[in-house]
Formats: C-alpha cells, structure tokens, sequence
C-alpha cells in the first residue's frame, strides 16, 4: 500500500538533535501523534519532513514519490507550531490570506475563503484584527486557519497546543476532531501530552534517541508498551525483572520475581528472563486477600500515601521490590491506610505485562511492535517468540 | 557603607565623563557667534561642502544597505565553514583607524589589476567624488552590517519556513516576511550608515584626497579651514556635523530599541 508520507531511513545530524535511520509512515486520512522524550529529535523530524533541513541520508516519500530534494514549497505540507508563527506585520487576515496570495486558482475567491476558514475555527469577527491583541488560544486558531486554508496534503503540528491553558487545549482539541473529519486531513502531530493522544490519535509514533521504537494504535501502545523506554515513557511505573518458571496449559506464564511467584497472560519461553510492568491504576489495594479472579496477590507494607489529584498514589514494599498503585480517594478513604500498615496489591494475569529491553528479552507473540515500515534493526531485535 | 562607597564611585565617574563631554560638544555649540554660524553656512564652501556631502552619503547609504542585507543575511542564516571568519573580517574595519583604511583602499584602487581594469572603463576612483562613495561605503558598510545581521538574528528562521511551507519561494519568503519584520533594524543601519558616511573623514582624505571645492565633505571643510586658521568656518562645519550625529542617533535609538546588537 502506498502511503501518503513517509520517510525511510533517516539520518539528519544537527548536533545536539539528530535522526538515526528514522522510518515512519502515515496512510491518507490518519492522525498520527509522535511522541517521545525532549531531545529525541520529534521537531528535526517534522522540520525534515516539510523541507527545513535536507537528511544526509535516507528519503522522504510523498505518495510514494520521492521528495527529499523538493524545496518546502513543493511538498504542500502545512506546519504549525507552538509558538504560532504568525507573522507579526500582517493582520489576522493578511496572515490568513497568506498563502492563497500565491495560488492564482484562489485569488477571485481569496476573500470568501478566507472567511470561511475563519468562520470555521471561530474567529471570523478578529479578521481586521493586529495579531498581537489576540490571546494565545485566538493566535494558535489562526495559525490553524492560515495552514489550512492551503489545504495541506499533510498537517504537521509542533506541540501546537502547548502554549496553551487547559480549557484552551481542551477546546483546540475538540475544533481539531472536528476539523480533521469535515476537511479529511492527514496529521502528522508532536505531543508531549498524553490527552492529545487520547482524544486525537489513530496512530501513535514513540521517537526516542532519533529512532522510531514502536508504533500502534493508543490501545496497543499503552497496553502493550514495548521496550523499556516506552513504558517507562508512558507511565508504565512498576518494571519488575523476573524468570520464567513455567507455562500452564490455561495460557498463564508463572514468572517468579524477587521469590514471589506472579502469573502474566502474555507468553513467554521458560527459563527465558523477562521484564514485567503492571500499571499503577490496574492494582486494586485491599487490607487483606482478594478474590481469586485477580491471580496476583502481592503482600505489601505501605511505605508511602500521596494525593495528586483525583488519586491518591500509594507505595507498597513487598518482598525485594516496590509497587506503586493509583487509587480513587474514596477508595483509599475506605480502606483506611496509613504508612507502614500491612495491605494486599492485586491484579490480574492480563494486566502483568511482559515487556522488552533491548538485547536480553524476547517479546511475546500478541505484543508485536506493529511498526508500519519496521527498521531492521528493530525487527531483529524484537523478534516475537 | 561599603555599598554607598561603591554606588557613588560609579556614579560619580558617570557623571564626570557625560559632563566632560556634553561640555565639550556645547563649548563648539556655543564658542562662535551666531552672525557668523550663519554666514559661514550660507557661504559657498560651506554650500558645496553640505551638498556633496550630502549627495555621496545618500549614494553610498543605499549601496550600503544592499551590502549590508545580503551580508548580514548569509552571516544570520547560512552556517558554512569560515563563517566566524567571514564575520571578523567583516568587522575588523570598524577596529581600524580610517586613516589605515583610507591607505588599503587607495592600495587597492591606485594599483593594477583593479587600477587597471578601472580605467580602461572610465572610472576614476583614486582623488576623485566616487572615491568619496567609495571611502564611505567601506567605512559605512560594517556597521550598518552589524545591526542588519542582529536584525535578522532576532527573527525566527520558522517564519519563513511557514511562508515556503505556505507556497513561497526563499526570495518571496525574504521579501513578504523576513524584510518586513527587520523592518525596525534595516532603518536603523540606514541612518547609523547615513551617519558614518556624513562624518567620514581619514578614509576620504587618504583615498579622494581633500581639495577645496572638489572633494570637500563637511568634515573636510572643517580640516582645512582649520588649518587655515579659519575659525568660524571650522566650528561651522562641527556643529553640523553635531547636529547630524544627533538626529542620527536620537532616530537609532527610537528604530533600534528592539534589535539587540
């Protein structure tokens, strides 16, 4: 399948930010979030997608057609980024209007298509309007319009959002779904934040050290996060090392931990070592056992109580290693915890994931790193059982 | 104490200087009489004098300012090998008395190859009111430079990676946002450029060489009428050259409040 933009084996060295063999790609019609951690090189990506930079080595495809040499203004990829760009001698209008003024299909309608874009992301009244007055959410809208109106075969979008206040990211989020379905635009977006993946992302894209680790749906990522840097990445706090003792024929894997014998749903060779995680909000927290339906029954002694907002994190010692769990205040209120009391963490087979490091693990079978244009040296490496 | 001792001491040098100097520059102001302020300036040395003046700066200010931007551009945008070079000798004129300026120049316009080529085309360079221009351009140019390059340091390469992801070339990009937005600072290197020119003296007197009614600039005027022994003629001549220092700078400082050089 042919796919709208990819970019294969890219390597761009900018110092302290560069691409390692980069490939990704993104089919028509996709919202694809890329995440990864500061310096991993997200922006140098994008910024090579559109033109900015030229690779050193590897290609970038658009349809299929190699576009490495193009200039930017070839490619018609629109760009917005965090801090808006918006040209700071042109009014809203002008700013909007800005690149229609070069498509001479567009200049008799120049002005109705301007405010019909404005009209669409809510800021058609603002048009006469010096861009500096704008607040930040009024500024990341036009900058919107003004990549839009070109009608991009891709939208890239550098953390477009985070400049923004909660309610103004919330709102951009929702005009954002709406406009990607009413136009059918293909985006390409950098995110820190795990929300815009949640409410905006087909595809999730994790960038680390200037290579592309995994790539999945949302669902896939963050319940199966493949190597030891996605998970840790995404939150995946408590990353346990074990062995494999045993697999039963119900499916489960007995893996012993520091002595204490855990059961994961996810295959694995015996005597293989594997990594574990489990995540924080998947462990249920009880004075005593819990029914047998959780297979993993851990005893622990409550080392610390924090509240962050709606939840209230809790650490347990058990024996060799530490948990953290995530639960509702109410829940934690009527347990009654306090440090150094004695409590159960529980959770079941399928929530006790068996994760990858880079040499020494093998990844089982259903968590394969679903990479559209797998990088060999990934391949290889997270080679399924 | 120790504080007090030390804010005074600084202030206290502050003071002595800017008094020094605004002293110096009203004893010129207001040494002369007036009567013959304004007769010398409406004499017909001074007349030339303010118009040739005035003629070559505006010629070698645009002729900067094209220098200035393309140089400015390359040492803001363009990363290649020899680019700290390429900015210390861009630089290295504004540490060099004009004097040693003004000798490079005729150096390199009074002997062959370029003597040569020059003449064959009918352009005399050497003692003549193109040298003027050209004394002034090489004096004038690095700094307008200077402030052209902080101009367009200041601005985010992205806009204009907006404006080609938005369809423009890399000269539409530079003429529809990046000249606009160093707008402030483009101005600001015109009237410093404008100043340099008008007050350009060794550079001129070495390379069009100082005669009277020919190449005489204001600052010229007020060598040789010192020289002379001409007073009012000299103090004339100073005082305009004051005046215009001043409306260049008072104009830098209100255009250039954004660029930081």
């Amino acid at each position: 399948m042919t796919m709208l933009l990819e970019v294969r084996n890219l390597h761009v060295d900018l110092g302290e930010f560069s691409l390692r063999g980069t490939d990704l790609a993104i089919s028509e019609g996709d919202y694809c979030c890329l995440i990864g951690d500061s310096g991993a090189g997200k922006s140098v990506l994008l910024e090579t997608m559109v033109g900015s930079f030229r690779p050193h080595k590897g290609k970038v495809l658009l349809h299929g057609r190699d576009v490495t040499d193009w200039p930017p203004e070839r490619r018609n990829l629109g760009i917005v980024y965090q801090d808006f760009m918006l040209f700071p001698h042109l009014n809203v209008f002008d700013n909007i209007a800005f690149g229609l003024r070069r498509q001479k299909s567009f200049r008799t309608a120049l002005k109705s298509e301007v405010h019909s874009i404005a009209a669409r992301v809510g800021i058609e009244h603002l048009l006469h309007r010096d861009i500096k007055t704008l607040s930040g959410g009024e500024q990341q809208r036009a900058a919107l319009a003004r990549a839009l109106i070109t009608r991009p075969q891709v939208l890239l979008l550098d953390e477009a959002f985070s400049a923004l206040d909660v309610a103004s990211r919330e709102r951009m989020r929702r005009l954002l779904r709406e406009l990607v379905k009413e136009l059918h635009v293909t985006v390409l977006h950098v995110t820190h934040d795990m929300e815009d993946v949640w409410a905006l992302a087909d595809q999730v894209a994790v960038l680390h050290d200037g290579q592309i680790l995994q790539t999945g749906s949302p669902e896939h990522i963050f319940s199966c996060p493949h190597p030891e840097f996605v998970a840790e990445f995404l939150g995946a706090r408590n990353v346990l090392q074990g062995s494999v003792l045993d697999c039963d024929a119900s499916g489960l894997t007995h893996i012993s931990v520091e002595q204490t014998r855990l059961y994961s749903a996810d295959p694995a060779s015996v005597d293989h070592r594997v990594q574990l995680s489990v995540r924080p909000e998947e462990l249920a927290v009880a004075q005593k056992q819990l029914p047998i339906t959780l297979r993993n029954q851990i005893p622990v002694r409550i080392q610390g109580l924090e509240r962050r907002g709606p939840l209230v994190w809790i650490t347990g010692k058990a024996a060799g290693f530490s948990l953290e769990a995530a639960v509702t205040v109410s829940g934690a209120r009527e347990q009654k915890l306090k440090v150094g009391d004695e409590a159960v963490f529980a959770f079941s087979a399928s929530s006790l994931r068996i994760i990858a490091s880079e040499r020494r693990y093998r990844v089982p079978s259903d968590c394969p790193a679903t990479l559209t244009t797998p990088p060999v040296a990934a391949a290889e490496r997270f080679a399924c059982d | 104490m120790g504080n007090r001792i030390f804010r005074a001491g600084l202030a206290g040098i502050t003071v002595l200087f800017v008094g020094m100097l605004v002293w110096a520059m009203l004893s010129l102001i207001f040494m002369p009489r007036w009567s013959e302020v304004v007769d010398s300036t409406l004499s017909e040395e001074m007349l030339y004098s303010i118009r040739l003046s005035l003629t070559t700066s505006a010629v070698s200010v645009v002729v900067v300012m094209i220098l200035a931007v393309s140089i400015g551009y390359v040492l803001a945008r363009f990363r290649f090998p020899g680019h700290q070079l390429l900015r210390t000798v861009v630089d290295l004129p504004m540490a060099f008395p004009e004097l040693v300026l003004g000798l490079c120049l005729l150096l390199l316009f009074g002997h062959d190859p370029l003597a040569g080529w020059l003449k064959k085309a009918g352009i005399d360079i050497v003692f003549s009111k193109t040298g003027i221009a050209i004394a002034q351009i090489f004096t004038a140019a690095p700094y307008a430079t200077r402030v052209v390059y902080a101009a367009f340091r200041s601005i985010n390469p992205r806009y204009e990676m907006v404006a080609r992801s938005l369809g423009c070339g890399q000269w539409a990009a530079f003429l529809r946002v990046t000249l606009p937005m160093a707008k402030g600072g483009l101005f600001a290197g015109a009237v410093i450029a404008f100043a340099r020119c008008m007050g350009c003296f060794g550079t001129v007197l070495i390379l069009a060489g100082g005669t009277r009614m020919f190449t005489e600039t204001l600052p010229i005027t007020l060598y040789l009428n010192i020289s002379y022994g001409n007073l009012a003629m000299a103090m004339t001549s100073g005082i305009l050259l004051i005046l215009i220092s001043l409306a260049a700078i008072v104009t830098f400082e209100a255009l250039n409040h954004e660029v930081v050089l």
